[in-house]
């Protein structure tokens, strides 16, 4: 085993748990990785090593996961960013047809204002924070969007940009209202 | 029984590796730290158990309050890294008491049907 993966091995290990406890087991490794050396050949010690590197790390990982209520946020506010855009489309192909016209149109607004106030509800039940990334990522999608299409009305750029992130903090605001009167 | 089943929090029963990880740590009293809990619980059960694994349920056990840590001086051979000690809380002891006389009272006047299966 070279000195370069086993310092991989070890910098991978380390990005899963807090530093104090990383360095605890990393010391640990170490340590009977160096005592099973003493009484075993090279090979069987990197065997043994490699198996204990690869059936921790997915405890490692669940335990992060379990650890760090940001991955749960970041996961559900990119969830349900895309759900928004799948009602989005849904509501769009629904009622487009009511209209004769063409390109920028208020019920193109409405179902993007809608499905982000219903994405921002379930969002918001599951974690608030996760609401408030749903509604910085509309912005920003949005404003990426805008950048890189051909350029519409103006009345209906603003639109965008202020409904998609006020949608979504109504559809949290609302979570939050119906959560406590529940209680 | 009750007394302790009464003490805990309800549905807070330990998971087989909480117990074992525990009985470990138990054993090895003021030596138990990440290593020495390993090779305890691989030597007396047979089983291979990863690092990971150990430290995952004792940082559980310890967000519980079942168990508690300190850290000591780093060494050499450990690549200079510090060693982190585990004890067990009367929480603790509190809770693998319960977990242990709850098995104990479910397999009790089982030994018969056991042997036939």
């Amino acid at each position: 085993m070279s000195p370069s993966t086993l310092a991989l091995s070890q910098r991978i290990l380390e990005r899963l748990m807090p530093p104090a406890q990383a360095e605890a087991l990393l010391g640990d490794l170490l340590e009977e990785r160096r005592l099973r050396l003493q009484a075993g050949s090279q090979v069987s010690v990197a065997g043994w090593y490699w198996r204990q590197f690869a059936s921790s790390v997915p405890t490692l990982l669940w335990a992060s996961v379990r650890r760090g209520a940001w991955l749960i946020t970041v996961v559900t506010a990119v969830a349900s960013y895309v759900a928004a855009n799948g009602i989005q489309f849904v509501l769009w192909s629904a009622l487009s047809p009511m209209t004769s016209k063409s390109g920028p149109t208020v019920v193109g607004l409405f179902s993007f204002a809608a499905a982000l106030a219903a994405c921002g509800y379930v969002a918001a039940s599951i974690r608030l924070g996760a609401a408030r990334l749903l509604a910085f990522l509309a912005f920003a999608t949005t404003c990426a969007m805008l950048a890189i299409s051909t350029p519409a009305s103006l009345w209906y750029e603003g639109s965008l940009l202020v409904l998609g992130p006020a949608a979504t903090i109504a559809g949290a605001a609302l979570s939050g209202r119906l959560r406590r009167v529940r209680l | 029984m009750f007394y302790l089943a009464e003490q805990m929090p309800r549905g807070d029963f330990l998971g087989s590796l909480e117990q074992i990880v525990m009985l470990a740590v138990m054993r090895l009293g003021t030596n138990a730290y990440g290593m020495t809990v390993r090779r305890e619980i691989e030597e007396r059960t047979g089983r291979e158990i990863s690092i990971g694994a150990v430290y995952a349920t004792l940082e559980r056990l310890e967000a519980k309050g079942y168990v508690s840590s300190f850290t000591g001086e780093p060494t050499a051979e450990r690549g200079g890294r510090a060693k982190r000690h585990f004890e067990i809380e009367a929480a603790g002891h509190l809770a693998l008491n319960a977990s242990q006389n709850a098995l104990k009272n479910m397999s009790e006047g089982l030994s018969r049907r056991w042997k036939r299966a």
